[in-house]
């Protein structure tokens, strides 16, 4: 098919004629800009054919604002040697025609007849949509779906198996896949995925095995009445039998038998069980005798033995007595090493007594010697403290002041050496008898004087010399050395001395009468810590306690020096020791006592009964007792010997009557009599019951109830078979449909394949492309690369969706079908490699099919070796035109 | 002059299956019209009595309606009605008789004969000799004793009873319930009749099979009928009128379909049969595709005519012809899937095969049909 020129009118913007004419049967590059009508010329040719021309959905069609348009496509192209023009009005007129060849077509026959030729539908009713495309919605790509093969291959579905037909040889089928979709929903009503009943089908299997249940219910209910029944019959004639035979009655007969029978032997039994009492009687009575003849005879042979008993009575009597005067002088020792362990031990207690009242004596003693000299002590050293304080009164100086006395005595010496350093010294040696008198004082021997003021020096026989001291400070020491003497002086009367050193003396004294005062005290405080009255007292106490102690003393005897005294401890071991003998000593003898007085007892009885004995055996009524005892013991036997052979006798008897065998007879009988009427009224019972229950289950007519479930089951079965053979028979012919597809499929597959490794192996040249059993690009493996088409970038995807389509178009034009491919705005994810192999593959489709490429990026195809239609000049051409 | 009506098997309580609820139970209905049917033969024809020969009942434990509406029945004929227990309904220590009799359901002049022995009816000077089944099974002879009974002097002496003739009933030789085939001469009876067989059917010229009222099977086409009997006098040999009585008429086919003209005959023949038909119909050999077409709607209209009918074709194979096949457009794979449908139902007896084909013709004849439109 060759798409030879296109005009559209009327249509979007293309409000006026525009043509697209010399359009080549290979490569057609059209371009232009966006908005230039690319998509238009894209959407007027898929119009063309797809839409219905008498369809009101394509308002997408008219020029904007404009409600008189009539939307018009004219497409001119050649197939199979012949020229085909189409020509299709919508909306405002509603048009088509085709003439093909000579032929000319109008309306929906122009329309089938176009759908014939490239394999598309029509839709019902509205616009045309992808799933109505078929084989153009493969071959044609619109813009941006380049990569969605899948859809676009499902949508060509049947018609490019028919289309396809001649290739494989005609087997393919004409809608054989609405076929199997009706087959596979028919059975899937009927079966499950895996096969498994489901729906009708399930149910009538549940329900055929509900009846066959309730039918075996019932049969086995029906089968329980008939035993019933059975049982009826065979009751009642066992009844009516025992009835009229009465066997119980027979029974009762023999019972009353085997009764009066075992009386009579309980009878025997009464009389041997009497005899054989009397019998017992008898033997106990002999016994009695026979114990009372032993006896007797036994008299002499027990007055030995008594004799025997005496002897030994009398024998261990003896030998205790003599043993007594041992025990009573074991006693005497006892006692009297008691006494003396006594005396021993009040002896040492009044030593130890004594003692300690000497000690406590010679403590005392020490202690008032020790009160006195304290005593005496104290009173020296109070009186000592006395004198300290008188001294110290009378010493009494202001220390302080006694210091600053000091330092005013020290100051007016010192001033005193200064004035003598300045002042004019006086010396002289005199001869023994001149007289000399300085200031009215005789000056005799030797000597040296410091003036300090005017002097006059009175030579006898000479005159008078008057000496007056020089410098200038003279007055000035004077002065203060007469006012320190005048401090002196006053200090030394404040103080009431007469000088430093009498003060210095005063304070020294003053000061050892203080230490004095604090010794004394302390010495007095060391003997007096109480005080001396405290002291006097002590003292007083002691003697009294002295006095005490002395007394006590004086009062205790004084223990003879002679003897030799142990120790308390010795002593009181010694006694205690001594008691216990002595106790020890005291009980065996009274044990003695009395074991000799249990002797004497012994001795006494045993010879008190052998006296009796002695007494007894020689008595005159013992000897007759024995002879009467010996007669009737005799006459006892006898009569013994009579029961004997009567009791033996009746035992016989009562042995061969078998009174067990009565007795079980008696209970068997018995057994019978009852067991045989139980058993009759049992029947009777039964019959009764067997009778209601019947009547009960009669009214519910099972067999009918059986007959109705079983035309139930008949019925549900034959529905059921009905249904399992459709199933089977369904699921048969799915099984073979699909079969038959898929081989009409692997069939198509190798030339599929086939071209598409032609286009892959320019793109991958290592890559390989699996065509599945939908006849769709499947599985892409390159290298060790392995993976379904759809996990590839977009832009491979793309390149995969168009060589693919290309394949397809391929195979269709060797099926002899139209093949034209139109291509918008394709590739554009693609990179520049790849975009070059891509040429390349279509620059080769090319020289099969006629391709129109539309795309608004001319420059990037314009090493396609194909002149470039430029939508906007060839619009200019159409106006002119 | 007594005259009397004969029948037995009337199998009351009886369920049928294989059939369509609403076919079973017009058959089951059409069992108690046939009683008063009888009922009015009876008084029609003036008959002294009803004898029947046992299987009143089907079943001993049938619904109390059942046994009402049986005895209800009856009523139309006042006279004496002697019924004997059969096989089905045997006269056991619990029975379906003597639930009828505590439920009050048998009317005065309906005659049970529960023991074996003679029931004198005086005003009509018949003596019937009753030989009832009082077990289910019995392997000696029960007429035996007919011989030993006496009847009046000038009362016609009938043996009423329910078995197998002994020697003239080739499938039931070894059956139970067994009657000595010289027992009407044996016994100097004026007449036997007897139930058991469920067609009518004369043993000698005094002893009869009444056969059921109302057929209930399509075995024994002889049923659907009463006798009427008239025995001029004691020792005279009777006159016997056999009166339809069934409503339905029960036809059983079985046809091998090889050529068109079998098809053809057979729907001629369906189409013959009344609209009272019974009809099952089980058909073998082949047909082609357009054969069955015309079948499937011959059955369709025959369906809707007879009161029943049944057909089973599952013997019966499917042979498309190339026309057959064409007229399908059965084109492409279709087509061998057509093919081997064929095939495998003619390799292997396949009747799943058969019914696969049979749905993929129905499928695309569908489709046809629908492009035809």
């Amino acid at each position: 098919m060759k798409l030879q020129r296109m005009r559209i009118e009327q249509l979007r913007q293309f409000r006026k004629s525009f043509v697209l004419d010399n359009l080549q049967s290979g490569l057609n590059l059209i371009h232009g800009p966006n908005e230039s009508g690319k998509s238009t010329l894209v959407r007027a040719i898929r119009a063309a054919f797809f839409e219905r021309y008498r369809s009101t959905a394509v308002d997408d069609l008219r020029p904007w604002g404009d409600s008189a348009a009539a939307p018009t496509i004219e497409l001119d192209f050649e197939h199979d040697n012949c020229i085909w023009r189409l020509t299709k009005s919508f909306l405002q007129r509603k048009r088509c025609d085709l003439v093909v060849g000579t032929e000319s077509y109008s309306e929906d026959d122009a329309e089938e007849k176009l759908a014939e030729l490239l394999g598309y539908q029509y839709p019902k009713r509205g616009a045309s949509k992808a799933e109505h495309w078929g084989i153009p919605g493969l071959l044609w790509v619109e813009q941006g779906t380049g990569q969605d093969i899948e859809q676009a291959i499902e949508h060509a579905g049947d018609h490019l198996k028919s289309a396809l037909n001649s290739m494989v040889g005609e087997v393919a089928s004409s809608g054989g896949d609405d076929l199997i979709e009706t087959v596979r929903s028919q059975r899937d009503t009927l079966l499950t995925g895996t096969g498994k009943p489901r729906g009708d089908y399930l149910k009538l299997e549940k329900d055929r095995t509900q009846y066959q249940l309730e039918i075996e219910e019932l049969k086995e209910r029906v089968h329980k009445y008939q035993e019933q029944v059975d049982r009826l019959g065979k009751l009642a004639r066992d009844y009516e039998q025992a009835e009229a035979e009465r066997p119980w009655e027979d029974a009762q007969r023999h019972l009353e038998e085997a009764r009066a029978r075992y009386q009579k032997v309980e009878r025997l039994e009464q009389e041997q069980n009497q005899e054989k009492a009397t019998f017992a009687q008898q033997q106990q009575n002999h016994r009695l005798l026979q114990q009372n003849k032993e006896h007797l005879e036994g008299l002499s042979r027990q007055l030995e033995s008594r004799k025997a008993v005496l002897d030994r009575a009398e024998h261990d009597l003896d030998l205790a007595q003599a043993q007594t005067p041992a025990v009573t002088g074991r006693l005497t020792e006892a006692r009297t090493a008691y006494e003396h362990a006594e005396k021993q031990r009040k002896l040492a207690g009044l030593l130890q007594t004594r003692q300690r009242l000497e000690q406590d004596l010679r403590r005392l003693e020490q202690q008032q010697q020790v009160i006195s000299q304290n005593l005496t002590k104290a009173r020296e050293y109070q009186q000592q403290l006395e004198q300290a304080r008188q001294q110290a009164r009378e010493n009494r100086i202001e220390s302080e002041l006694v210091k600053k006395l000091r330092a005013t005595g020290s100051q007016l010496n010192e001033e005193t050496i200064r004035s003598q350093t300045i002042a004019t010294r006086l010396n002289w040696q005199l001869d023994a008898d001149a007289l000399l008198s300085l200031n009215n004082e005789p000056l005799v021997g030797q000597g040296e004087q410091q003036l300090l003021e005017e002097s006059t020096l009175v030579i006898p026989g000479v005159g008078t010399l008057g000496i007056t001291p020089g410098g200038e400070e003279l007055a000035s020491t004077r002065r203060k050395l007469k006012a320190l003497e005048e401090n002196l002086a006053e200090q030394l009367m404040t103080l009431g001395v007469e000088s430093l050193k009498q003060a210095e003396d005063r304070l020294s004294a003053f000061e050892s009468a203080e230490r004095a005062v604090k010794h004394a005290e302390d010495l007095f405080k060391t003997v007096a810590p109480a005080g001396i009255e405290q002291l006097v007292y002590e003292q007083s106490e002691a003697e009294s306690e002295l006095e005490k102690a002395r007394k006590q003393l004086e009062s205790t005897p004084k223990p003879d020096s002679n003897e030799t005294v142990p120790t308390l401890e010795e002593a009181e071991a010694a006694f205690n020791q001594s008691g216990a003998a002595l106790d020890k000593a005291e009980s065996d003898e009274r044990a003695h006592q009395s074991r000799l007085s249990a002797l004497k007892q012994a001795r006494d009885n045993a010879k008190t009964e052998w006296q009796r004995l002695a007494d007894e055996e020689k008595s005159p009524e013992r000897q007759q007792q024995l002879r009467q005892i010996t007669t009737d013991l005799a006459n006892l036997e006898k009569q013994q010997a009579e029961l004997e052979a009567s009791l033996e006798r009746r035992e016989r008897e009562i042995r061969e009557a078998r009174p067990e065998f009565l007795k079980q007879d008696i209970e068997r009988y018995q057994n019978a009599v009852n067991q045989l009427r139980q058993t009759q009224e049992n029947r009777g019972r039964e019959l009764r019951d067997i009778k209601v229950r019947l009547e009960a289950w009669g009214a519910e007519g099972l067999e009918e109830q059986l007959n109705e479930k079983e035309a139930e089951l008949d019925q549900c079965s034959r529905r059921y078979e009905e249904l399992h053979r459709r199933a089977q028979a369904l699921d048969l012919l799915l099984n073979l449909l699909t079969e038959k597809r898929q081989a009409l499929t692997r069939r198509l597959q190798a030339p599929l394949q086939k071209h598409l490794n032609h286009y892959l192996s320019v793109l991958f040249p290592e890559a390989s492309l699996e065509v599945d059993e939908q006849l769709r690009p499947g599985t892409f493996s390159r290298g060790s690369e392995l993976g379904q088409i759809t996990e590839l970038s977009f832009g491979a995807r793309e390149q995969m969706g168009l060589i693919s389509r290309l394949a397809y178009a391929d195979l269709l034009r060797e099926a002899g079908r139209p093949t034209l491919v139109i291509l918008d705005d394709t590739l554009v994810h693609s990179d520049s490699e790849r975009l070059e192999d891509m040429k390349r593959i279509l620059f080769d489709a090319a020289s099969r099919h006629q391709i129109l490429l539309l795309t608004c990026h001319p420059e990037k195809w314009q090493d396609l070796g194909v002149p470039p239609v430029d939508i906007e000049a060839s619009k200019g051409q159409g106006i002119l035109e | 002059m007594p005259k009397f009506l004969h029948t037995a098997d009337w199998q009351m309580g009886r369920a049928f299956t294989r059939f369509e609820t609403e076919d079973g139970a017009a058959l089951v209905e059409a069992r108690f019209e046939a009683v008063e049917t009888l009922a009015k033969l009876a008084n029609e024809h003036h008959c002294d009595a009803v004898l029947v020969a046992g299987d009143v009942f089907d079943a001993q434990t049938v619904s109390d309606r059942t046994i009402r509406r049986v005895f209800n029945a009856t009523k139309a004929f006042a006279g004496p009605w002697v019924m004997l227990p059969g096989n089905h309904d045997a006269a056991l220590a619990e029975s379906v008789w003597t639930r009828a009799q505590r439920l009050g359901a048998v009317p005065e002049n309906v005659h049970l004969a529960l023991q074996p022995g003679v029931i004198n009816l005086e005003p009509e000077r018949l003596s019937i000799l009753c030989a009832p089944l009082t077990q289910r099974h019995t392997y000696g002879d029960l007429t035996e004793p007919f011989s030993g009974y006496e009847t009046p002097e000038g009362f016609t002496r009938i043996g009423l009873a329910h078995g197998s003739i002994q020697g003239l009933l080739p499938d039931e030789i070894d059956s139970t319930n067994p009657i000595a085939p010289k027992r009407a001469e044996a016994s100097r009876l004026d007449y036997l009749a007897l139930g058991d067989w469920h067609g009518t059917k004369q043993i000698d010229e005094r002893t009869w099979y009444s056969g059921t009222p109302e057929p209930e099977r399509f075995r024994n086409n002889e049923a659907g009928n009463a006798l009427i009997v008239d025995v001029s006098e004691p020792g005279a040999t009777p006159s016997v009128t056999r009166l339809p009585t069934g409503r339905y008429q029960w036809h059983q086919f079985r046809e091998t379909l090889a050529v068109q003209s079998d098809l053809e005959q057979l729907l001629e023949r369906l189409n013959d049969l009344p609209e009272s038909a019974v009809v099952d119909l089980r058909l073998e050999g082949s047909v082609t595709l357009a054969g069955e077409e015309a079948l499937l709607k011959a059955l369709s209209v025959a369906e809707a005519r007879f009161r029943s009918l049944r057909c089973e074709r599952s013997g019966l194979q499917l042979a498309p012809t190339e026309e057959d096949i064409a007229a399908l457009k059965a084109d492409g794979y279709v087509g061998e899937v057509v093919e081997s449908l064929h095939d495998r139902q003619e390799g292997a007896q396949d009747d799943t095969a058969r019914d696969a084909l049979a749905i993929l013709a129905g499928l695309l004849r569908e489709r046809e049909q629908e492009a035809g439109q």
